[in-house]
């Protein structure tokens, strides 16, 4: 679903954020990329996402390459950043539909998955509000929402526990696993490691923009657990 | 005190200056904050230049110049508030840095005060740029000697200083208003605003239109004049103050000094409770879903763009009031004509198809929706960036956008004014031509300007809006095209009429077709590397 392969990314002043960078997210897969702050995470969810620009290596989605094909592998994306601004004019609703029409979802589909959604995270009665009156919480809400109703083939979340509630973090996790089930893929940051133990099919950690390990949860923690083979791999124990 | 000046420096430096990601930062950031300064300084020399030696001719041989203080006094004020009144609300009250600033271990006062002192500064400019001109008049214009001395400079120092404290007082109470409105009248909120917003302008506009007026009636009854501006007591001691009167000067400054002196110890006590209050919104509970209907992507981000301009009172303002004018001028014009032919036969022999094509397109430089589209998403940049729409396709809409409004306003203000200035069929032609082409021209540079100087960590539209680099150059170099143009008929004007017409509209459409060409090379580029 997602290769990256060779990726690096180098900012203006030569600091190299990220160095040859390759992995590869299957359809059906929660996928865990986890790392020191500053480790190059959020650069490589952003260049997967084509929100940011890079130069080094190839990044393809679904078979769609995002810097030759960027609009058809975003079309199959949806993609979280970790402190989601969204309009302040708009209200809830019209964010949604607004989404909702960049990636030509149908009315009737639109609609039930609002309802579905918006229930579920208890949003709904508050979609009339502008979004400027919501709080850090019912933003993120709104943000997940709009990214679960483009029904994506792979979705990319930048932290996204941070600022929700244990109700609407537990309801999230069973529709990331409910994506999976459907054939898509999760790619997804965090310093919560015991979810990422739990949750994620596959773990990659990172490191100074180097990949340090990658593979299956059970085999990446075998008995120990994940927070020990991080601080590990991070020469901190 | 080192507090102070440390929130001082983040005040100014949030208002003026722009630190954009795409590399070369220093240069930009000192572009932006010159760009501002200069935009100040010209609108002041302009202003002060013009109307001051206008005034002084007629003032001069009577003895009355303080006449020319006062009107450049009031000419300040109104100039520094039209600058700074609503760009107190966003920088005092509606910082988005509040939360982190109230939270830090400095007064509430403290922090207040260096933001009104961040719109002292900027009034201080204004000041500066209208005040010293006319003292620069008076020192070459008068035969009285006044204006040579090291006393009267000294004296016009001190009204320099003390004008922008009456100025800030005044811009910061207004600011307050408007903040209040917002938030009292939470679902009429940007209506409230639009209507203070339109009242203020409209208040503007008045004194402007009616400075000729007072200037006219100067020559035959100044003393009547100057005793019909009682109202304006603090101008006449200003201006008595300048030209010798002491005690005048005294009372002026103390009349700046406590009106701010009382603003800043007010709201330093309320401060907290102030832009607490201002800020709070509470999202409601009661929103029922019902079916939902699609559109297009296009469609959405133009209902999009639609919703911003209509939202953001400072942007719809500030971006509309020239096709407010443009409108409001053929209207007018159309509505007046007998009165306006009249006038004309006066002028026989002007050139009027490019007067009013020259008129027009001042109207329409003032326009800048596209120039600072771009620095208006800030930081929902990335929601586009996310989307499944390509760069050139937003780039055109956002250009498209301005293009909505600016070509309908100008095929209005156009076919008005060829039924009122009576233009032959072809004149009327090229008079359209020549306007649309403007439109184009102005929307595609202001778009490729507002890539090249973006202004994506602004703390609020109003900072975009007022005070970024790309609409300074968005209004001011379409402004330099129409003299261009105006050179153009002019030189062809010596050949034959035809090439007269031509050579402009030959400017404007390479102007245009140039500026798309470069923004549909690199604008792409440009977007993706924001």
């Amino acid at each position: 679903m997602l290769r990256i392969e060779h990726y690096s990314k180098t900012y203006p002043g030569g600091k190299k954020a990220v160095d040859g960078l390759t992995l590869h997210v299957r359809p059906g897969e929660i996928y865990g990329f986890i790392g020191h702050n500053g480790a190059g995470k959020t650069t490589t969810l952003r260049a997967c996402a084509g929100v940011m620009d890079f130069t080094e290596g190839t990044i393809t989605i679904d078979g769609h390459d995002v810097k030759k094909d960027p609009v058809g592998a975003k079309r199959v994306t949806a993609f979280l950043p970790d402190n989601p601004d969204l309009y302040e004019f708009m209200k809830g609703i019209d964010y949604l539909n607004f989404i909702a029409d960049l990636y030509d979802i149908p009315a009737d589909r639109r609609t039930a998955d609002i309802a579905k959604y918006g229930d579920a995270f208890e949003l709904t009665g508050n979609l009339g509000s502008p979004i400027g009156s919501y709080s850090h919480g019912m933003r993120q809400k709104l943000a997940l929402i709009s990214a679960f109703i483009r029904r994506p083939r792979l979705l990319i979340l930048d932290e996204p526990f941070v600022g929700l509630d244990p109700a609407a973090s537990h309801l999230m996790k069973g529709y990331l696993a409910d994506l999976c089930r459907g054939g898509s893929a999760v790619f997804f940051s965090t310093h919560v490691l015991e979810v990422a133990e739990k949750l994620c099919h596959q773990i990659a950690i990172i490191k100074d923009g180097r990949l340090v390990k990658c593979g299956p949860t059970e085999q990446l923690v075998g008995d120990s657990s994940l927070e020990d083979v991080f601080l590990e791999l991070e020469g901190e124990k | 005190m080192r507090k102070f000046f440390a929130l001082l420096k983040v005040s100014v430096k949030s208002m003026l200056l722009s630190s954009s990601n795409m590399g070369r930062k220093n240069r930009k950031k000192a572009a932006t904050g010159v760009g501002v300064a200069v935009l100040i300084a010209f609108l002041g020399l302009y202003m002060s230049g013009m109307y001051s030696s206008l005034l002084m001719s007629v003032l001069a041989p009577v003895h009355m110049e303080s006449l020319v203080f006062i009107f450049m006094g009031i000419a300040a004020l109104v100039g520094g508030m039209i600058f700074t009144a609503f760009a107190a609300k966003g920088v005092v009250f509606g910082g988005k840095d509040n939360d982190l600033l109230l939270s830090m271990p400095v007064s509430t006062t403290a922090l207040m005060a260096s933001r009104v002192t961040a719109i002292y500064l900027e009034n201080l400019v204004f000041s500066f740029f209208i005040l010293v001109p006319a003292g620069v008049v008076c020192a070459l214009m008068t035969q009285s000697g006044a204006g040579r001395s090291p006393l009267f400079w000294a004296r016009l120092l001190i009204a320099v200083l003390a004008l922008p404290l009456l100025d800030t007082a005044l811009s910061v109470l207004m600011g307050a208003l408007v903040a209040f409105v917002s938030a009292k009248l939470a679902k009429g909120g940007v209506i409230g605003q639009n209507i203070v917003m339109a009242l203020y302008l409209v208040a503007v506009f008045w004194f402007a239109f009616n400075l000729n007026g007072m200037i006219e009636g100067l020559a035959a009854n100044a003393m009547g004049v100057k005793e019909s501006l009682s109202w304006a007591a603090p101008m006449l001691w200003m201006a008595d103050g300048i030209m010798g009167d002491w005690m005048g000067l005294l009372l002026f400054v103390l009349s700046c000094i406590v009106p701010f002196a009382l603003m800043v110890y007010g709201l330093g006590k309320v401060y907290r409770k102030a832009v607490t209050a201002f800020a709070a919104r509470s999202a409601r509970s009661d929103y029922k879903l019902s079916a939902q209907s699609a559109s297009g992507q296009k469609k959405a981000l133009l209902r999009m763009e639609l919703r911003r301009l209509f939202g953001i009172p400072m942007y719809f303002w500030n971006s509309c009031i020239g096709l407010i004018m443009l409108v409001g001028m053929g209207i007018a014009a159309l509505v007046m004509r007998d009165d306006l032919r009249m006038f004309l036969a006066l002028m026989e022999g002007a050139p009027l198809m490019p007067l009013a094509a020259l008129l027009m397109g001042f109207c329409l430089s003032m326009v800048v929706i596209a120039a600072p589209s771009v620095s208006l998403e800030g930081k929902y940049l990335w929601i586009l960036k996310e989307a499944p729409v390509g760069e050139r396709t937003l780039l055109g809409l956002k250009t498209g956008f301005e293009l909505l409004f600016s070509v309908p306003c100008t095929v209005i203000a156009g076919v008005c004014l060829i039924l009122a200035l009576e233009l032959s069929p072809l004149e009327g032609a090229a008079l359209l031509l020549a306007a649309l082409l403007f439109c184009g021209a102005h929307a595609v540079f202001g778009m490729f300007i507002g890539l090249t100087f973006p202004k994506l960590d602004a703390v609020n539209e109003t900072v975009v809006v007022k005070q970024s680099l790309a609409v300074v150059l968005g209004m001011f170099v379409p402004m330099g095209l129409l003299g261009l143009c105006a050179l153009l008929y002019w030189l062809g004007g010596m050949v034959n009429g035809a090439l007269a017409m031509a050579l402009p509209l030959a400017a404007l459409a390479a102007f245009t077709g140039a500026c798309a060409l470069i923004l549909g090379k690199r604008g792409p580029a440009m977007l993706r590397s924001l």
